[in-house]
């Protein structure tokens, strides 16, 4: 059994193809159903994105496999091959299983370490296995996948700090204020930045949103676009401002608005609440020099973005501890791939060892026949024991032989030979379990 | 006795310090277990002293060193689970191994003098204990405050904003601790000043030089009077003059700087009223 990736990202393909294999828009259970149709692969998932469409397949035949999924993926989207082959990497076996296990980790994201793609890697797996595409080996991989994800999460930064302008914003506002919940919002302008970042500040938590702008129908129209929040006019900035917690100053004005000694004016009544002062203004609405009041936290747009880049630098600096969480995680899932190798082997000499000890209860039969019923079930269960008990060390070493192929190769062969299993392994006899058992008269126990 | 908890405190400073720098959520528990195991073993020395004494080993000052520690501990590891926050600890530990290595490398004697009988010991003894350990949350809390403060201000988000709650969430931590702690003060400092009186015109111990030298000039009851303005002007200026935040965390640090002083060097060379 091999693992295969084919897949295309923001990596390999531009916006408007990326959207054009988006196959959540036509539904991920379809498109597997129409991939397993196909009878090219055992098991498939599929990972879809807005960065991302990406199916992870085992099958036999990785070459064969991979120019079908190749073609689904032009045929189920109506895509010309040509317009998507240049687009789609493909990778196998352990290099698809590192491959997933860096994207779980956020490693292949956009916005590195973004914390949603784990979720989306989840949800991939919770529908292939619904549509009942998944078995052992994805089974296996995802869940592995699951692990690595976690693990960068808890161990490193990755993930951490905002890394976009107005998420800068609401974590500053969580740093200082704690809980968002109760807290007011004034936003002085009417423009569609203020509105924006309102926005956002109402998407976390805050309820209360003023906007105050020096044409009171301008404040009403975007204090009704926001919905909930309240207008008030330019003449009562200044208790406005009193009452609210966090400040987003977003007028078109060309000369500061807010002076230093109109905020500490103001907070003069409020004691020792503390103000945020958002300035997202260009030219600024605040003058700097406000910043320097106790309890006044001002910051203006070249600082957030500031601190954007300073917490992109932490994240690209944690990338190393995150690679080797992978390469750790690939290293445990390798061993187990690779133990997967000798598993017919292993599937074949139990099947023979088992022929031959129901060979010979059968040619005993007569003998045993004067013993009573739990006699009968002692014997088969004794000798099923020592089968296994014979079975058990060979079995450990070749699945410990997991990490080298040739290693496997060659006790398959040296087994296949002894035991002469070659016939085993080109058919499979029938289950055991479907076999009429000589003298089980109750089903053996389960152990 | 006391240097297996001083071991045990030392070990969950250590992996105090090592999860505040790496932030590995395992590392975390360990350290709050090392903690747990910690007051246990702590508790236990405690209780055994408690039982061959007959009494709380607090009337010497090493003693009450070792008892201020485990207070201080268990009212460190209560603000921990009930908050779920964990960075306090890293500020804590190396308060609580300092002290507790005085009792752990020099025992002191548990003698109770004839004049510390009775009920008003206890309480006068406890309530202090416990406002000193409040206190001692209250600076931690506060100089965590400035640390935070000084890098939200400075436009410089690292280290502390990654890894201490929010500014409200401190402030707000400190002002209880503060509350709790002058509570306590004002009961343990009125109750030692009735007791003191009561015992000084009658009672078993009025002959005792240490008695006669219950009075404002001794240094211990002076700076523990010092303490108490100290709280009371942070608790008022909070209320009617708006010092909050900042000012209020800096206070609670001079606040326990004092109360430090009063602990170990007042009690060990200074005071002549209160050398038990």
């Amino acid at each position: 059994m091999h693992l295969l990736l084919v897949g295309i990202s923001h990596r390999t393909a531009p916006v408007d193809l990326r959207e054009r294999v988006d196959f959540s828009a036509r539904g991920i259970a379809a498109a597997l159903s129409a991939l397993r149709a196909r009878n090219t692969t055992q098991e498939a998932i599929v990972v879809s994105t807005c960065n991302r469409a990406e199916i992870y397949a085992a099958c036999d035949d990785p070459a064969s496999a991979r120019a079908d999924v190749s073609a689904f993926i032009s045929d189920f989207h109506g895509i010309p091959s040509s317009v998507v082959a240049d687009h789609l990497y493909h990778v196998t076996d352990l290099d698809a299983a590192r491959h997933l296990f860096r994207v779980a980790a956020g490693l292949e994201s956009l916005v590195v370490g973004e914390p949603q793609i784990l979720g989306q890697v989840k949800s991939a797996h919770a529908v292939a296995a619904e549509a009942h595409t998944t078995g052992p080996v994805l089974n296996r991989l995802f869940h592995a996948s699951f692990a690595v994800g976690k693990r960068v999460r808890t161990e490193t930064a990755l993930g951490s700090g905002a890394v976009s302008v107005s998420y800068a914003a609401v974590s500053l506002a969580r740093k200082i204020f704690g809980d968002l919940a109760g807290r007011t919002v004034v936003v002085v302008g009417a423009g569609e930045m203020g509105k924006l970042t309102a926005l956002h500040m109402k998407s976390q938590g805050v309820q209360h949103v003023t906007i105050v702008s020096r044409t009171m129908a301008h404040a009403a129209r975007t204090a009704e676009a926001i919905g909930g929040a309240s207008a008030a006019p330019w003449e009562e900035l200044d208790s406005v401002l009193r009452a609210s917690d966090i400040v987003i100053a977003a007028t078109g004005a060309t000369s500061p608005i807010l002076t230093k000694a109109h905020v500490e004016g103001v907070m003069k009544t409020r004691r020792s609440r503390p103000l945020f002062i958002i300035d997202i203004a260009l030219p600024r609405d605040v003058e700097p020099a406000a910043g320097e009041i106790e309890q006044v936290f001002l910051y203006n747009i070249d600082d957030l973005q500031a601190t954007v880049r300073e917490n992109l630098q932490r994240r690209s600096s944690e990338v190393a501890r995150a690679e080797a969480i992978v390469s750790e995680e690939t290293e445990k899932f390798a061993a187990w791939f690779r133990s997967r190798g000798a598993v017919p082997t292993i599937v074949a000499l139990r099947q023979r060892f088992d022929a031959i000890r129901r060979a010979e209860l059968e040619r005993l039969d007569f003998k045993l026949a004067s013993l009573p019923p739990d006699g009968r079930a002692r014997v088969e269960e004794v000798t099923r024991l020592i089968v296994e008990k014979l079975l058990l060390t060979p079995t450990e070493q070749l699945k410990s032989a997991g990490d080298d192929p040739e290693t496997i190769a060659a006790f398959s062969e040296a087994l296949t030979r002894l035991f002469a299993l070659a016939d085993h392994l080109e058919a499979p006899a029938e289950s055991p379990r479907s076999r009429v058992e000589p003298f089980a008269r109750k089903p053996p126990r389960p152990r | 006795m006391n240097a297996a908890p001083l071991v045990l405190y030392t070990a969950a400073l250590i992996a105090y310090a090592w999860h505040f720098a790496r932030r590995h959520p395992v590392v975390g528990r360990s350290a709050t277990t090392l903690l747990i195991f910690a007051s246990l073993s702590h508790t236990f020395v405690i209780g055994m002293q408690t039982m061959e004494f007959g009494h709380v080993p607090v009337a010497g000052p090493t003693s009450a060193i070792s008892t201020f520690v485990w207070l201080l501990g268990l009212a460190y590891l209560y603000t921990e689970l009930t908050t779920d926050e964990r960075a306090m600890g890293v500020f804590i530990l190396p308060l609580l191994v300092a002290l507790q290595s005085i009792p752990a490398l020099h025992p002191g004697v548990e003698d109770r003098a004839p004049v510390l009988q009775g009920p008003w010991f206890g309480v006068h003894v406890s309530s202090l204990l416990f406002a000193y350990a409040s206190f001692a949350l209250a600076c931690v809390i506060g100089i965590t405050y400035v640390l935070l403060f000084k890098e939200i201000k400075a436009k410089h988000l690292g280290f502390f904003y990654a890894r201490l709650p929010s500014l409200q969430v401190l402030d707000r931590m400190n002002q209880v601790t503060v509350v709790v702690g002058w509570v306590f003060l004002t009961i343990g400092i009125v109750v030692g000043a009735v007791w003191a009186a009561q015992v000084r015109g009658y009672g078993p111990g009025s002959l005792d030089p240490r008695v006669q030298a219950m009075s404002l000039q001794d240094p211990k009851i002076f700076v523990a009077l010092v303490c108490w303005f100290v709280y009371s002007f942070e608790l008022f200026a909070a209320r009617r003059i708006g010092w909050g935040g900042r000012k209020a965390a800096y206070l609670s640090a001079i606040g326990f700087a004092i109360v430090l002083l009063n602990f170990v060097p007042v009690s060990y060379f200074l005071t002549k009223s209160h050398n038990f």
